[in-house]
């Protein structure tokens, strides 16, 4: 599905991804884990094309057959349209606090796919109802629904546009537990509806029991791939050994 | 609910003000340049509900016509203000890196300088009448917004639904009016509040000084000027009634701006 090689990110002269290759199988659970700082969200940054001002790259980030550090803003513009979706950490700073959730959802569901909004009314009705939200939300503003709320909200246009890989950049860090196990169940519904998932995360216990595959990244290296029964029975590095260790 | 309430007060006040000098024209019981000689220095009264001045022309209907030019004035500049500054700020704090620097140090040169000194620049260049004034009010007023705007857009540039919107293609001018400028109201709006005041305040302080609105043209500063040498003959009421007009407005609108300041603080989290 999307192959990383040799992939290096330079910001104002400080190396933070360094020769980093990996691969995201199709229709598979991917999880990226390493603590905060050892390059994850750099390097979801630069599968996006979303690198802050300053950020050289080299490598390649090969999406079927594109190269996207060297594709054109365009031909990036409509892979992250057509094929991808993005959830952020924060829900809350994902919307817009000043417009309602009936137009937010719109775009970043209906809206990409050019669906009229009859049929998104209709359509994102039903997936809110079966994520056991109600329907008013719609018409309320993202400030007054909790981060549970709007991180199912996300799913829910996850689910309208069934993307071809869905990138979450650390989506559990600011739920509790009840609502973190409940955002993971609909995270494997998404993938059992097609969707690649690359999951980026520091929290062990959210890979348990939901990816399938697994990296592990170091200060900015990738130390250790495989499945997640792989990694988890025979860890080969010292860093993932500790990481393993230090859950019990 | 305290809050609320002297919201509601002072908006009442501000609104009455608004409302007298709006409907001057049919409100006002003489035309404001009439001069009736035998009724020079008429105290308040039957015939003159406020009065009348050294001429004879009736204070009431020219306090009423000095606060529409001078509320015109105020609201027009600080208009043009709020779009220069909007304009300014927004460039600079959505563009950035050096073009954001070279445009602040642009406008800490001009902060320092005091802005009486432009007002009285641009004042012996045009030596505008109403509309002069307004320009230059308008012109020299816009560097607190910009600040704001500036401050406001670096800090929500990087909220993930601007990140969001970018990935998706969405055009700059969208962006900005949609996310960026959306999300700055509150706050743009009490500096646009208290703008106003500033330059209902600077209005009357260059009229006053007789460097303001032209002389045939009633306005508060006008009013205040042509009176300080009735006060010292004892015709108080000639100064006394738009100065009072005057602090009031200016009262108004500071206690609505701080209302407002306090109402909106929380409510945004952008």
């Amino acid at each position: 599905m999307l192959e990383v090689k040799e992939l290096t990110i330079v910001v104002n002269g400080a190396t933070v991804v360094n020769r980093s290759s990996f691969f995201i199988p199709n229709g598979k659970i991917t999880a990226m884990i390493g603590e905060s700082g050892s390059g994850k969200s750099m390097t979801v940054a630069a599968l996006l094309k979303i690198l802050p001002a300053g950020a050289n790259t080299s490598g390649e980030i090969r999406y079927k057959s594109a190269n996207l550090l060297e594709a054109t803003k365009e031909e990036v513009t409509a892979i992250r349209k057509n094929e991808f979706f993005t959830i952020f950490q924060d829900a809350m700073n994902s919307f817009n606090p000043s417009i309602k959730m009936d137009r937010q959802l719109y775009a970043f569901s209906a809206g990409r796919i050019g669906e009229d909004h009859t049929t998104y009314r209709k359509k994102m009705k039903d997936i809110l109802g079966k994520l056991g939200l109600s329907a008013d939300i719609l018409d309320r503003y993202p400030f007054e629904l909790s981060g549970g709320m709007l991180q199912r909200c996300m799913i829910a246009c996850a689910l309208y546009v069934k993307p071809a890989l869905l990138i979450a950049d650390e989506p559990t860090s600011a739920l509790d537990k009840v609502v973190q196990k409940e955002f993971l169940k609909w995270l494997r519904l998404l993938n059992e509806n097609g969707t690649t998932v690359l999951l980026i995360t520091h929290d062990l216990d959210v890979v348990t029991g939901l990816a399938d595959e697994m990296i592990v990244m170091q200060k900015g290296e990738i130390v250790e791939t495989g499945t997640v029964s792989e990694i988890f029975s025979r860890p080969t590095h010292d860093y993932t050994k500790r990481l393993l260790d230090s859950r019990f | 609910m305290k809050t609320r309430k002297n919201l509601v007060f002072w908006c009442s006040l501000l609104g009455l003000t608004l409302v007298l000098t709006l409907f001057s024209d049919v409100l006002a019981t003489h035309p404001v340049n009439e001069m009736d000689l035998d009724a020079v220095y008429a105290p308040p009264g039957e015939g003159h509900l406020l009065g009348t001045d050294h001429l004879g022309r009736d204070v009431f209907s020219r306090l009423l016509q000095g606060g529409k030019v001078t509320l015109t004035v105020a609201g027009l500049s600080v208009a043009l203000s709020f779009a220069i500054g909007v304009i300014y700020g927004g460039i600079s704090g959505y563009v950035g890196g050096w073009t954001d620097s070279v445009m602040m140090r642009i406008l800490e040169a001009l902060i320092s300088i005091p802005s009486l000194i432009f007002v009285l620049a641009f004042q012996a260049i045009m030596q505008g009448g109403m509309w002069g004034m307004t320009v230059i009010i308008g012109m020299t007023g816009w560097f607190t917004t910009a600040r704001i705007v500036r401050s406001e857009f670096i800090r929500l540039k990087d909220a993930e639904y601007v990140k969001m919107a970018k990935m998706f293609g969405t055009p700059a001018w969208k962006i900005i009016t949609g996310h960026l400028l959306r999300n700055s109201m509150a706050p743009l709006f009490v500096v646009t509040i208290y703008n106003l005041a500033g330059a209902v305040f600077i209005e009357v302080s260059l009229s006053f000084l007789g460097i303001g609105i032209p002389p045939s043209v009633p306005s508060w500063g006008n009013m205040l000027y042509n009176a300080q040498n009735d006060i010292l003959i004892g015709a108080w009421w000639i100064g006394l009634f738009p100065g009072m007009l005057i602090f009031l407005t200016i009262l108004s609108i500071n206690f609505i701006g701080e209302a407002m300041k306090d109402s909106g603080r929380g409510r945004f989290h952008a």
